[in-house]
């Protein structure tokens, strides 16, 4: 190796870093928080714990706000809206690219929806969700949350599909099966890297959702994650230990999840040119 | 087994992109037919409305007796071996040639008995367990036959099947498809745009270009009577030579000549120009029909010589005709010099004269007859 090179890879190494710290410190601050005693936080401003370790905020945090009922219903929320979201855009999508339905018009409707800001449209979808019955139930942020995750999913898997040879898609129909056959036996296994990273994605906007959450869920019954937090300010005081150890449990099964599908993500939003 | 038959057959794609204009023509039960053209022609576009992948704009395809044009890629008992063999690639080579039968819910065993009788037939039995990603390419050539001919279809069509092969792979399996397909004894249209393939291997060939019929026939008759100019300047390697050339008779005798030369027409010919009073015409002529000597004889044209290449075996000499250049084909131990001139006599038995106006051969009858 010249001393050229091992230049450039120190450089790299030193902009690796500096981007990790500015990305990892808030997190590093939130796990440090929530070990902290609830005094030293309101009076010192250190990162780190100065007058030791408790794990009164973890207990506290589970105590006082109802946080696992609220970690299982945004598990409930996020898989069933992702199935529902990616059983509706696998074959628009499919149709869309491969039999040109809804010529130019759909695609651009469809991407419409998705680069408008979400706040645009509570008040209709609170309305229709009122007509519905559905607010304050799990169901109706489910449907919201497929709603919103469908543009998504049709723009991460487009390129996917793209890439199957459109030839192996007629040796089926002529093999026998129908379009529809064409599209569970052959297109599916293919795109199944791209279904996952989608999936994951998908799983993620839904459960760090926060705006529809707040309008269409009051009770216990339905709260998710993102709302729960938001428990720790109010009747209680601002309760940052609790918030950050509350915080700290909500983002750990995310962190795991994404850790494993890690290659697949990686590729999957690389080749959709939707990055960052 | 089925005849297939095209009436009248049209294909518009939007934007009045016209591909396939009016194309007629009949392949018997069994016979091996050929469709040849260069990129663009319509080919494709005719064998994907004959398999059912894309709809006919106008006219008729008709099996045996019966119209298909409604009926969908399932029904019609069509199989293909694609350009790319379009194996699935998810799936062993055993599960690629048994899927068009599961597609048709056969029983296990009797699937499994079909399978192993065409890996055998194709010499497949040792890799029925690979994956079909990891093949050569002349496995996957092999494969997708199988999974072809495994559900004994009524046709089968062929899209350029070699022509992702290297050359040498290219020859074999122009020999080994021939064998087991005229073996299988099924009606197979062969899609390509290599002329050799279809000379070697089509019991007819209908030639395309610009989405028409050029021509439709044997591969021998097609070679030595071009109906028109593209298919004498499509078919052979290297192309046939034209140049422009004017009839002339003197004291009863017929001229040929251009800015280059002038030759003296033979009976044959003369006869011809007698009965059809034709003056400024096209001459077409191969470049084996090209004789050449080192010293002038009678009714021969002494033209410069521009370019040697030796192959060996023949030598192909690129000849001044005028501004255009004419190729000559000649045996390997003929090799004039760049610059001189030599004397050349066209073999008159195999010139064609085309029409100037729509390229086609004036006299193509009377060469049919003779």
């Amino acid at each position: 190796m010249t001393s050229r090179n091992i230049v450039s890879k120190i450089i790299g190494l030193i902009i690796a870093i500096g981007f990790l710290t500015i990305i990892l410190l808030p997190i590093v601050f939130v796990a440090a928080t929530s070990l902290k005693i609830p005094l030293e936080i309101r009076t010192s401003g250190a990162i780190f714990p100065q007058g030791g370790i408790t794990f009164e905020n973890w207990v506290k945090a589970f105590r006082n706000v109802p946080l696992t009922k609220y970690l299982f219903n945004s598990t409930v929320v996020a898989i069933s809206s992702t199935l529902i979201t990616l059983l509706i855009a696998i074959p628009t999508i499919y149709t869309v690219v491969r039999f040109k339905t809804g010529g130019a018009v759909l695609p651009s409707l469809i991407l419409g929806t998705y680069v408008m800001p979400p706040i645009v449209v509570t008040v209709p979808i609170f309305a229709i969700v009122k007509t519905l019955e559905l607010q304050d139930k799990l169901v109706g942020l489910i449907l919201i949350h497929s709603m919103m995750n469908i543009p998504l999913a049709f723009w991460l898997l487009d390129s996917y599909i793209r890439n199957i040879p459109v030839e192996l898609e007629h040796a089926a129909w002529v093999d026998g099966y129908s379009k529809f056959d064409t599209l569970v036996k052959i297109v599916y296994p293919l795109i199944k890297p791209g279904v996952l990273s989608t999936g994951v994605v998908c799983l993620i906007m839904s459960w760090n959702e926060f705006l529809f959450a707040l309008i269409l869920t009051y009770s216990d019954a339905s709260k998710t994650f993102p709302i729960g937090i938001s428990q720790y300010i109010g009747e209680h005081g601002m309760q940052f230990g609790e918030m950050s150890a509350a915080a700290l449990a909500g983002i750990i099964p995310i962190y795991i999840l994404v850790f494993i599908f890690s290659k697949n993500l990686v590729e999957g939003l690389g080749r959709s040119g939707l990055k960052g | 087994m089925a005849s297939v038959e095209l009436r009248n057959v049209w294909k518009i794609y939007k934007g009045d992109v016209e591909a396939v204009k009016n194309v007629s023509w009949k392949c018997e039960d069994r016979e091996f037919f050929s469709i040849l053209g260069p990129s663009g022609c319509g080919k494709s576009s005719s064998l994907r409305m004959i398999a059912g992948l894309e709809e006919i704009t106008k006219g008729e395809i008709i099996f045996n007796d019966r119209v298909v044009n409604h009926l969908r890629p399932k029904e019609r008992n069509v199989a293909m071996v694609f350009e790319n063999w379009a194996l699935y690639p998810n799936l062993s080579v055993y599960e690629n040639i048994a899927f068009p039968l599961r597609a048709r819910n056969m029983p296990k065993n009797i699937i499994d008995e079909k399978v192993k009788a065409a890996a055998r037939f194709l010499d497949l039995e040792g890799i029925l367990h690979k994956n079909a990603q990891r093949l050569s390419g002349g496995e996957m050539q092999r494969v997708s036959i199988g999974r072809a001919i495994v559900r004994e279809p009524d046709v089968l069509i062929m899209d350029e099947p070699i022509s992702h092969l290297d050359a040498s792979l290219r020859a074999r399996m122009r020999e080994e498809l021939k064998t087991q397909v005229s073996r299988l004894g099924v009606t197979t249209l062969y899609i390509t745009h290599d002329q050799v393939e279809s000379m070697a291997m089509a019991d007819r060939i209908a030639v395309m270009n610009q989405g028409e019929i050029q021509q439709i026939g044997t591969p021998l008759e097609i070679y030595h009577h071009p109906y028109t100019e593209f298919v004498a300047g499509f078919i052979g390697e290297p192309p046939a030579n034209f140049v422009d050339v004017e009839v002339f008779v003197e004291k009863e005798k017929h001229f040929i000549k251009c800015s280059a030369f002038s030759f003296e027409l033979n009976k044959f010919w003369s006869k011809q120009f007698d009965s059809k009073r034709e003056n400024r015409i096209r001459m077409g002529v191969r470049p084996e029909d090209i004789g050449i000597s080192f010293e002038a004889t009678e009714n021969c044209c002494g033209l410069l010589v521009d370019f040697v290449e030796i192959q060996g075996d023949r030598t192909i000499i690129t000849l001044k005709v005028g501004d255009q250049l004419f190729l000559s084909e000649v045996l390997g131990d003929i090799r004039p010099e760049t610059g001189q001139t030599i004397y050349v006599k066209f073999n008159q038995d195999n010139i064609h004269f085309f029409s100037l106006e729509d390229g086609k051969n004036l006299f193509f009858d009377a060469e049919m007859k003779s």
